[in-house]
């Protein structure tokens, strides 16, 4: 580098002169717009990321330590809320999976639980709703009723003898494996748990009696309708409810449609041919019209409706 | 420019004295601690294991480098009052803010550098020592050229966040700049989460608040394909492109923020 | 042309976190300062001098008004070539030596390597630094960082120079190198403005004086001009017996006994110094120093500002 000119008028020994003097900061005028530009365009682009590789896979970082009690080791002191954490995640991979247009697999589902579960084994929530989002069966959850009794053993081991839990096993062997006898052994040790609510006792008595009727499913989801603390788990009780409801209301209209065939000799081809003015048929409790199957004359709700499909196990039966 | 270049390298070189940079070291004895360890402990899973430590240490240890330097450089200075003679020399606001962004950048190359080059040495060393039929079983090669685009999305990101940190500098006290910068951080990452979010609370403001702050927040979460590269998953280039692009703008909005900010600031 | 020039100049900060209040901290201060003048810009603690200095260069943006240096806005790069400044108490970044952060100060000015490297040397020698300068500025006394502030404020040879208290946080010998080194400046015809909260400092280096109160200027003009009070002398002598010091009648105000025979005497205002003098050097003393002892400027400032302030409010 060469010696820098002396500046005019001054002495030789100073440092060189010649840059311009205004900044650029003091015309904010014209940095403003070019910032707002430029968050504008971190934003595109970053949507267009999102666009062009949805398909990366997250789901392969959600499981990077597969073991809670590795994790657990990992977390120190905030274990608490890394399970908080880890519960979001689980409630995510759910509602993700089942909102999915190719219904999935879940099969993060039950990791997650355990990881949560493991990290705070009080997690109340991850136990009950848990258990619900296992049993639930495809396409709205991964059918795992087995997993579901695991997960709420696990939490009787955390809390023994808390009622909900026991209440909550006997549940998944009512509705889901449809072992009624199994299921009022378990409300029986519910009722017998500290703090248990006197409805566990009778609850009990009338799986024994009348395990598997649309009345006695009726009352268990009433039930779960009533102490339900999650808005979820109410929303789910109050859609099986309607559920039970359409059953009766498709038995009624499967009764019509054997009256009509039997004075025709044919099922009905249209809902006109049974109902006065019904072009469309009539609206299941959900809001949406049932289907007739043309030909055959079943009577069913329709795949839009929310509350397809309707139980195949208990309740089913008319009472 | 020249006073740009003087700057970078007047706060690299003060970076380099300072200890921030021997974090680097704990660190890398700890990679090579883990690899032993892990194989003796797990088969087979020794590649994989160096891997994720190797480069969740360089991204640690980078981002504490970035926020520390990050907020020091500009926030340090001005509380420690030493920006007054600086400030006082031909230089403009604009070109210190620049300035120090360059060295900073040039100290995370350094950081992240020194880390890959010591991961690749244990990878090295691992493969070197395990049987040709053990490392037949390994998803990847232990020496593999995709942990560079890992490396690579890894000094992107810090450059996001060395940004911020210079920005939020600017106007808050050195411990705050830093809170704010690791909150940016950790929301970053949570940026997936707040665009679906409206999968589990279902539509309405909650969930239009969290889609608009996922715009503007920058999603940090894509920059980390540790998990891709460790099980051999492909990383396409147009993703690092993408990525990188993105990163960068967010890195150039932070630091015109900067400028903008630290350019009419009353200095007291 | 002045080399300095302060037109209206204000400036107010807002403090307080909730509520914002504005509180002016310079208040519509004009003043010029001539080309190779020395003026001393003085005044008590809170008046406002740094808050000048710092918008001299534009560390600080005015509320309103406007400040000239060599004919141009402060912010102006190119005069920035041109003007040398010292903060008040400067700091620097921790990690590096004296020596290197002036030679990247050099680089900033412009200056090549090599040439930033002279001068960086040139100058820790001139500020009687050269043995330290490899040290870090971390582990520098206050009076090394002092120095070291002093040499940074001259690298680039410069028309004006903008001290702020340069002689604060100095031990004797480094006030007396300071010192003798702003008596060079004057004499290269250098334009300084150098602020300090004590009167005597600037009366030996200073051909003007300003004095600062709250934000507004008191009173600027030559020394002898500002009508400053004198309140007593200092005399400093050597080679007196106690006896000669007892035989000063009435008795001196305080006298101080050095180790070496050197004794200072404080005279008060009311005691001619002549007729002792004569009466000492009659006796065989040497007399080292007699210097007049000022007012404070925070007596100046109760005595004049307050004063008139009290005045007024008699008035309305």
């Amino acid at each position: 580098m060469s010696r820098p000119d002396p500046l005019p008028g001054s002495g030789s020994d100073r440092p060189p002169a010649g840059r311009p003097a205004a900044p650029w900061a003091a015309r904010p005028g014209l940095v403003v717009p070019i910032l707002v530009l430029l968050a504008a365009a971190a934003a595109g682009l970053q949507y267009a990321r999102g666009r062009a590789y949805e398909a990366r896979p997250v789901a392969q970082t959600v499981l990077y330590v597969p073991s809670g009690a590795a994790l657990q080791r990992v977390a120190l002191s905030f274990d608490s809320a890394l399970a908080d954490l880890y519960w979001m995640r689980a409630v995510q991979h759910y509602g993700r999976t089942r909102r999915a247009a190719a219904a999935g697999r879940y099969e993060l589902l039950q990791p997650l639980l355990e990881i949560v579960t493991t990290l705070d084994p009080r997690f109340d929530v991850a136990y009950r709703l848990g258990a619900i989002l296992l049993a639930e069966a495809h396409p709205h959850g991964p059918g795992r009723p087995d997993q579901a009794v695991a997960l709420l053993e696990k939490g009787l081991r955390a809390r023994p003898g808390r009622w909900q839990y026991l209440h909550d096993i006997g549940f998944v062997h009512y509705w889901w494996l449809q072992d009624y006898e199994t299921a009022a052994h378990w409300f029986e040790r519910a009722s017998e748990a500290p703090g248990a609510p006197w409805w566990l006792r009778s609850l009990a008595a009338d799986t024994l009696v009348r395990g598997g009727d649309r009345r006695g499913s009726r009352a268990l989801w009433r039930q779960v309708y009533g102490t339900a603390d999650n808005p979820w788990l109410r929303a789910e009780a109050e859609r099986r409810l309607l559920q039970l409801d359409a059953l009766d209301e498709i038995d009624a209209y499967t009764a019509a449609v054997d009256r009509f065939a039997r004075r025709t000799g044919r099922p009905p081809s249209a809902w006109a041919e049974l109902l006065p003015d019904g072009q469309v048929g009539p609206l299941d409790p959900a809001g949406h019209p049932y289907t007739l199957q043309r030909g055959a004359g079943v009577v069913s709700v329709a795949p839009e409706s929310p509350l397809f499909p309707l139980p195949a196990g208990p309740g089913a039966t008319a009472p | 420019m020249r006073v740009i270049t003087q700057l970078a390298w007047h706060a690299f070189r003060d970076a380099a004295r300072g200890r921030v940079l021997y974090v680097l070291v704990p660190f890398a004895v700890l990679l090579i601690g883990a690899a032993w360890l892990s194989g003796q402990l797990t088969a087979g899973q020794e590649v994989k294991i160096v891997k994720d430590l190797g480069l969740t240490a360089a991204a640690l240890c980078g981002l504490f480098t970035a926020v520390v330097l990050g907020v020091g450089l500009l926030a340090g200075e001005v509380e420690r009052r030493s920006v007054y003679t600086l400030l006082a020399k031909p230089v403009r606001r604009h070109e210190v803010v620049l300035g120090k962004y360059a060295g900073l950048v040039l100290a995370l190359v350094v950081n992240v550098g020194v880390l890959a080059i010591v991961l690749y040495g244990v990878l090295a060393f691992v493969a070197a020592t395990e049987s040709a039929e053990a490392r037949r079983g390994w998803e990847t090669p232990a020496v593999d050229p995709a942990l560079l685009k890992a490396c690579f999305l890894i000094l992107v990101q810090l450059m996001v966040v060395a940004a911020a940190a210079l920005f939020f500098a600017t106007f808050s006290s050195p411990a705050l700049a830093a809170a704010m910068t690791l909150g940016l951080y950790v929301a970053g990452h949570f940026n997936a989460d707040l665009q679906t979010l409206e999968e589990i609370v279902g539509p309405g403001l909650t969930a239009s608040l969290a889609t608009g702050l996922s715009f503007v927040l920058p999603n940090l979460a894509p920059f980390n394909v540790t998990a891709e590269v460790v099980h051999a998953q492909p990383v396409p280039p147009g993703y690092v492109a993408l990525t990188t692009a993105t990163g960068l703008v967010y890195a150039a909005l932070f630091l015109g923020g900067a400028m903008l900010v630290f350019s009419r600031r009353d200095l007291t | 042309m002045a080399a300095v020039r302060l037109l209206a100049l204000t400036k107010d900060f807002d403090i307080g976190f909730w509520r914002r209040r504005p509180v002016a901290a310079l208040q519509g201060v004009t003043l010029d300062v001539a080309p190779g003048e020395v003026l001393g810009y003085l005044g008590p603690n809170g008046a406002g001098k740094t808050t000048t200095m710092k918008l001299l260069v534009q560390l600080l943006f005015p509320t309103s008004g406007s400040v000239e240096v060599l004919g141009r806005p402060a912010g102006d790069v190119a005069v920035r070539r041109r003007v040398g400044f010292l903060p008040e108490a400067p700091a620097f970044g921790d990690n590096l030596s004296a020596e290197e952060l002036l030679i990247h100060y050099g680089r900033l000015f412009g200056f090549a390597a090599p040439d930033a490297r002279r001068r960086a040397a040139r100058l820790l020698d001139r500020v009687g630094l050269d043995a330290e300068r490899r040290r870090p500025l971390r582990r520098c006394s206050r009076g090394m960082r002092q120095r070291v502030g002093v040499a940074q404020a001259l690298l680039n040879d410069p028309e004006v120079v903008l001290l702020d208290e340069p002689l604060a946080g100095l031990d004797a010998l480094g006030r007396r190198a300071v010192r003798s080194l702003l008596l060079s400046l004057r004499e290269e015809g250098r334009t300084v403005l150098l602020s300090s909260h004590i009167l005597s400092d600037a009366e030996a280096l200073c051909s003007r004086i300003a004095i600062l109160a709250r934000g507004r200027l008191a009173a600027a003009g030559r020394l002898a001009d500002l009508g400053l009070e004198v309140r007593g002398w200092e005399l400093v002598v050597a080679g007196v017996t106690p006896a000669q010091v007892a035989a000063i009648e009435p008795a001196p105000e305080r006298v101080t006994r050095a180790d070496d025979g050197r004794c200072v005497i404080a005279l008060p205002r009311s005691r001619p110094p002549e007729p002792i003098l004569a009466e000492l050097i009659r006796g065989g003393a040497r007399i080292l120093a007699l210097a007049p002892q000022h007012e404070t400027l925070e007596e100046f400032f109760v005595r004049t500002v307050a004063g008139r302030e009290a005045e007024r409010e008699a008035a309305g």
